[in-house]
């Protein structure tokens, strides 16, 4: 793989680090490299600390490592946070005019920079991050004309005169340091002609969304889901469809239930505290089959938690929530373009089977930006199966002896006809009530035992029809099992080639699916160790496999609230791979 | 779809039989339900009728039409989804003073609040009557029931005042056996651009002897035959809604003005209709992130 930079800009919530964070982000996308980028960010709307972190490399980058090149810090928790990454080649820049005596480990280079004066010169203090990109620039050989086009596109709606001083503010950084400093760090940021997009895995729900036809979505702000929500806001009207802002999640997850039922291809996101709520409706929308998909966005809990950090605790929860038995399909993306691919068969697999769908995904993707090359996301590739959706020629097949539509009828397959409001004859009614093939209460042990299997019936044909695979990486014959779900999957792979340097060959199954799941018998039966890999302290997908399988397997865990990184990973492999395989 | 001469109120009945007490306010308040829908052009193809849980709940299986009989106290975000989805279709949402004071109180205030195009039919009987006689929260404060030996010991909620705290543009109350005015003031919610809310009296034979027929026919007074009200004027609907001393049946308040949420927002689209694949110019979402 080619050299890559690590770069962060650090600062107390409410200094600008995020926008700041995203323009050179957005500056090195432009220059054709990749991106991915992580945030160390705090529940608070300003203080603490925060920091925007890039890792850009001209090969694909998906995940995070424990170096940083250059730290561009406005506060001296931002140095003291990051001192482990620090390196002998790294350097900082900041502001030595300002109040704070800025404590420098020695064999990092200092870079003082008086951000807030040359802002001040260029139009105005608010542009000191500016200042310190121009300076980043010049420390990494960085033309900072790319610089200019993100600028342009970051600020180019607020007037050409802003979009100047901008750029007047990034030329007085990489000036100030060009005559001040001497530095030879040997960072030269090589560019090449290709065009990348750069978004992270919330922005590709929610544009998977309006790809497969979502036309509503009812949610409640939560942090890490809410910028599904702020991402359909404006966009979604261009289809014709609308979000709404609940009262809460109990709230939410009606409305969307109610857009559904009336014909609409509707979400609702949330994160784990949100689906606690919508749990009390999930078994409604499972036994009115009613296909609607629900995305929880997962972060650390239980209660409030860790509302800022990484967690892949829900997977119990998306299993098992609430009472009674009913059928549900989970999905769980595996990367940030997967959260689109994802996302459009999430809401084909509701429509097919009328059922809800989980889309479980993580804050480590809903905050992470990856690039990724434009067709990655070809959109005519986006199918759409709206199922046995029925008009009112074919609701004439469906009505009873006495003209009544049989909304529930019991079939084969386990899927019945659905016909929508407006529908001629196709007038029924749905409950959440143990009901007969019309949709009214029953409680007659025949009719009970029939809608339960035809309910269950619906994820035996999804298994025949379906894909179910599971995503493969690395070496196909090696006796090491590498087995994860969910983001940890970027990390995974930039692992292996840390494990090949030290000889050890894995094979990863990374997978999507936990409802209907892939067997992993034989891949498991086939290595001589088996390591699940995931963010949790109890291994949920861990027992999920034991139980499969029968087996006992190795396991790494993190609870700490940061996703994994690939240095680390390969030495937790490497070391997992060394310790005796639990007793049976 | 039928043409609107042909719908009669009966073809809103389903051929289920109302397990509902002999007696029961219910039957009024479906009747005049099913009434109003027919009277307003309306057929059950077009029509979705919300249902939540309790005695009330049970009036989808009653009625014949698109509906959903929902979770206890969620009617209101059910209906008003269907409503922002399919902008032509008439939604009814019905529930009982537990589903929609009380479990659902805070949907209650919002759906008032955004003022969505349907309307919403409360059958108050003042008791929890399908668990067997307990407070509710319109019931008395000295009202003895198992799970209040001594009464509430708390004033009931007046969800009149709730209504036009949170900024209702429609709120009437009707009295289940008083079929003809019944009848007419679901009809007003139902026409009203904006959202409809009806409180209904609708007693419970079996559980409550304070709340009865009797005590409606004798206390009732009837807004209509009041010529100083003006349901246009708020400080008139003020004062009958804050008034503790009597029960009144009518309009109390309706906003000439009403903006229904669809118009607010421009959610005007039939959104169960969507292409065979993405958009087309869906590659400029992708380029969005160039």
């Amino acid at each position: 793989m080619a050299e890559d930079l690590n770069w962060a800009v650090g600062g107390e919530a409410g200094d600008g680090i995020d926008s700041t964070g995203k323009i050179f982000a957005q500056a090195l996308s432009r220059a054709g490299r990749h991106v991915f980028t992580s945030k160390d960010f705090a529940s608070r709307i300003r203080g603490g600390y925060t920091a925007y972190k890039i890792r850009t490399s001209v090969d694909q980058v998906q995940s995070v490592v424990d170096r940083l090149d250059i730290l561009v810090a406005l506060t001296q928790r931002t140095i003291d946070e990051n001192l482990d990454e620090l390196h002998e080649g790294s350097a900082i820049i900041y502001d030595g005019e300002r109040s704070w005596e800025a404590d420098i480990p020695d064999d990092a280079a200092a870079v003082d920079v008086p951000l807030k004066s040359l802002a001040e010169d260029a139009g105005g203090a608010i542009m000191r991050n500016i200042v310190a990109l121009g300076a980043a620039c010049e420390i990494t050989s960085f033309d900072v004309e790319y610089l200019d086009e993100a600028l342009e596109k970051r600020f180019g709606g607020k007037g050409s005169k802003i979009v100047e001083n901008n750029k007047e503010a990034a030329r007085l950084g990489q000036e100030y340091v060009q005559e001040n400093y001497d530095l030879d760090l040997g960072y030269d940021l090589e560019t090449t002609d290709n065009d990348y997009v750069l978004l992270n895995g919330n922005e590709a729900i929610g544009m998977g969304a309006l790809a497969a036809g979502c036309r509503f979505y009812a949610g409640y702000p939560i942090t890490p889901a809410t910028s599904i929500m702020e991402y359909l806001t404006g966009r979604i009207e261009d289809y014709g469809g609308h979000v709404v802002q609940a009262e809460d999640e109990l709230s939410a997850i009606n409305m969307a239930l109610g857009a559904a039922r009336s014909g609409a291809r509707s979400m609702t996101a949330t994160s784990g505290a949100g689906i606690d709520l919508m749990t009390e409706t999930f078994g409604l929308v499972a036994t009115s089959e009613t296909p609607l998909v629900i995305t929880d966005v997962q972060r650390s809990g239980p209660s409030t938690g860790m509302p800022t950090k990484q967690e892949q605790g829900d997977l119990n929860m998306a299993l098992y929530g609430g009472h009674g038995e009913v059928p549900r399909f989970i999905v769980t993306p595996t990367s940030i373009s997967e959260c689109f691919w994802k996302t459009v068969e999430a809401f084909n697999l509701a429509e097919k089977y009328q059922t809800p769908v989980f889309l479980v995904s993580d804050l480590a993707m809903s905050v992470t930006e990856q690039t990724f090359e434009p067709e990655t996301f070809d959109m005519d590739d986006v199918e759409i199966d709206r199922g046995k959706l029925v008009d009112e020629d074919e609701v004439e097949e469906w009505l009873d002896s006495q003209g009544r539509f049989r909304a529930h009828a019991v079939t084969d397959d386990g899927v019945s006809p659905r016909a929508i409001p407006g529908t001629t004859e196709g007038a029924h009614m749905s409950t959440g009530l143990e009901h007969d093939e019309l949709g009214r209460r029953t409680e007659e042990q025949d009719e009970r035992v029939q809608q339960v299997d035809k309910r269950s019936r619906k994820v035996e044909t999804a298994k025949e029809q379906e894909e179910w695979d599971y995503r493969e990486f690395g070496d196909a014959d090696a006796d090491n099992l590498v087995i994860s779900w969910g983001s940890n999957e970027g990390a995974l792979i930039e692992a292996l080639e840390y494990l090949e340097d030290d000889g050890i060959d894995v094979r990863i199954i990374s997978v999507p699916y936990i409802f209907p799941r892939p067997d992993l018998s034989d891949e498991i039966d086939a290595a001589d160790d088996t390591i699940v890999v995931e963010c949790n302290a109890t291994g949920q997908f861990a027992d999920v496999i034991e139980h499969d399988v029968l087996t006992r397997v190795k396991r790494i865990n993190k609870y700490t609230g940061v996703r994994f990184k690939a240095d680390e990973l390969a030495d937790e492999i490497a070391d997992k791979l060394s310790q005796e395989v639990p007793a049976q | 779809m039928s043409s609107q001469s042909d719908v009669r109120f009966t073809d809103f009945k389903s051929d289920k039989q109302p397990t509902w007490c002999p007696g029961c306010g219910d039957f009024g308040t479906m009747n005049g339900m099913m009434k109003g829908l027919a009277e307003t052009g309306n057929d059950p193809d077009n029509t979705f009728v919300v249902a939540g849980i309790g005695c009330s709940g049970k009036i989808g299986t009653y009625m014949h039409s698109y509906a959903l009989h929902g979770v206890h106290g969620r009617a209101l975000p059910v209906g008003t989804g269907v409503k922002m989805a399919r902008p032509d279709i008439e939604v009814m949402v019905a529930g009982g003073d537990g589903d929609g004071y009380s479990i659902g109180s805070g949907h209650f205030v919002h759906a008032v609040r955004r003022n969505v195009d349907m309307s919403y039919v409360v059958m108050d009987n003042r008791i929890y009557g399908l668990t067997k006689g307990q407070a509710s929260p319109t019931s008395r404060s000295d009202f003895e029931t198992s799970t209040t030996p001594e009464g509430p010991k708390q004033p009931p909620v007046n969800p009149l005042a709730l209504a036009l705290a949170s900024g209702a543009t429609f709120i009437a109350q009707s009295f289940a056996s008083d079929a003809l005015r019944h009848q007419e003031i679901i009809q007003e919610a139902i026409e009203h651009d904006g959202f409809g809310f009806v409180n209904v009296f609708s007693p419970c034979v079996t559980f409550n002897d304070v709340d009865t027929y009797d005590y409606f026919r004798d206390s009732l007074v009837d807004l209509q035959e009041d010529e100083d009200h003006d349901a246009t004027n708020y400080e008139d609907a003020k004062e009958v809604i804050l008034d503790a001393d009597k029960e009144y049946q009518g309009i109390m308040y309706q906003d000439e003005n009403s903006v229904p949420y669809h118009e607010q927002h421009g959610v005007t689209e039939d959104m169960s209709e969507i292409p065979d694949g993405a958009p087309e110019d869906a590659m400029d979402l992708v380029r969005e992130f160039y």
